[in-house]
């Protein structure tokens, strides 16, 4: 959930000026938005010559500030520099808003793609076979359709797996229903599309 | 004795049993014969049937036993013959080869092919099926906000299909981003084309 950018963060942003190189702030901009870890508070810590309990704020206050422009969709150079104080130190304050513009679309479609969300369609194989003979009656001549669907649950259940596979068959009636559904999805979208 | 019908060796009880049927009058046959074409188009309705075979049987003065096994052994002999698709012909054949008086094997087997596309579609119907889709709903809209970005407007459709497994029926929610639905639509369209091509 994205909060507010407090005084505190800011305060934690400044000990970027430590960091050796613009790539290193580059570097640890991009992996405190995934969130914060053990391994990058050392990493940090290690790279800018600050303590752990330092460099652990500092991620923190990087991903609540990344996650903020997230959230409001910050895609100017000025939205992002109205976010900072004005005491802030200008050239960093630039270098991060430059780095928050680079990756902004990115993230974006990545939150966008991995938002809460029912099992999503990740592929789906088909196959018609004709039925020749059954139980029921000894000569046949009707097609059927099996669907194989592919789904991935973004959040499985602790002992789930996340891909789950179905087969499904379908009758050339029930094709023909699907397909009419379908069609008139297409429609709707393509009505609202349109506007 | 030879059927097309049915090539496992039969009960005793047919034999005779089709004689019993000589001697019911042409238009207690008519009425018997409507009452098991009814019951080969709707097989689930089997209470129907017998209550339909009793009231037959008080009607025209009949114990109901003989006339259920005499029954039985007239839908043995047309199971046998939808399964092996007979025609008109071959199931005037198989009724004349069990004793059958010609008439009324000429009748039953005009009636057969007359209510056969229907019996057969009856039995394609129960034909082994796995997974069969039975139902879907769908709904599609556009999302407006998530927790991680205030302002979306990304169009999800989600769809639940109702899957027959055995006896009962399974729920699967899935949901698809646009670019998905337009592959789906895609490729059921190919299938669609592809099974029409067996026509």
């Amino acid at each position: 959930m994205a909060a507010d950018v407090t005084t505190e963060d800011f305060t934690n942003l400044q000990l970027l000026l430590k960091a050796p190189t613009k790539d290193a702030v580059r570097d640890v901009c991009v992996q405190s938005h995934r969130g914060p870890s053990r391994q990058l508070t050392e990493t940090t810590a290690a790279t800018f010559s600050i303590p752990a309990a330092q460099a652990a704020q500092l991620t923190q206050s990087l991903h609540t500030l990344s996650h903020h422009v997230l959230f409001q969709n910050l895609t100017s150079p000025d939205q992002i520099l109205a976010v900072f104080p004005e005491y802030f130190h200008s050239s960093l304050k630039n270098l991060i808003t430059k780095i928050l513009l680079e990756n902004g679309p990115e993230w974006r479609s990545e939150v966008l793609s991995h938002q809460v969300s029912l099992p999503q369609l990740q592929d789906l194989d088909w196959r018609v076979d004709l039925v020749s003979s059954s139980d029921s009656l000894s000569r046949v001549a009707v097609p059927t359709c099996l669907v194989q669907l592919k789904m991935e649950d973004p959040c499985p259940s602790a002992d789930g797996d996340s891909v789950s596979t179905v087969t499904v068959e379908l009758s050339r009636e029930s094709l023909d229903t699907i397909l009419d559904g379908l069609g008139r999805i297409r429609d709707q979208l393509s009505v609202v599309a349109g506007k | 004795m030879q059927l097309h019908s049915i090539k496992d060796v039969l009960p005793d009880s047919v034999s005779s049993d089709f004689q019993n049927l000589n001697r019911v009058n042409k238009q207690e046959f008519c009425h018997l014969t409507e009452i098991l074409f009814q019951f080969l188009l709707e097989p689930k309705e089997v209470k129907r049937f017998m209550q339909q075979l009793l009231d037959f049987a008080g009607e025209h003065g009949m114990s109901a036993g003989p006339l259920r096994s005499l029954m039985r052994s007239v839908l043995l002999v047309s199971q046998g013959a939808l399964k092996k698709n007979l025609t008109a012909e071959q199931m005037s054949e198989d009724l004349l080869t069990l004793g059958l008086n010609e008439d009324k094997a000429t009748y039953f087997s005009q009636k057969w092919g007359e209510h056969y596309p229907a019996l057969s579609k009856q039995a394609v119907g129960q034909t082994l099926k796995v997974n069969q889709l039975v139902d879907m709903e769908w709904k599609f809209g556009v999302t407006v906000g998530t927790s991680e970005v205030q302002k979306a407007g990304s169009i999800f459709l989600q769809l639940k299909l109702m899957v027959r497994r055995g006896n009962s029926t399974q729920n699967l929610y899935m949901e698809l981003t646009l670019p998905q639905f337009y592959h789906f639509l895609h490729e059921m369209e190919r299938a669609k084309a592809n099974m029409d091509s067996f026509n």
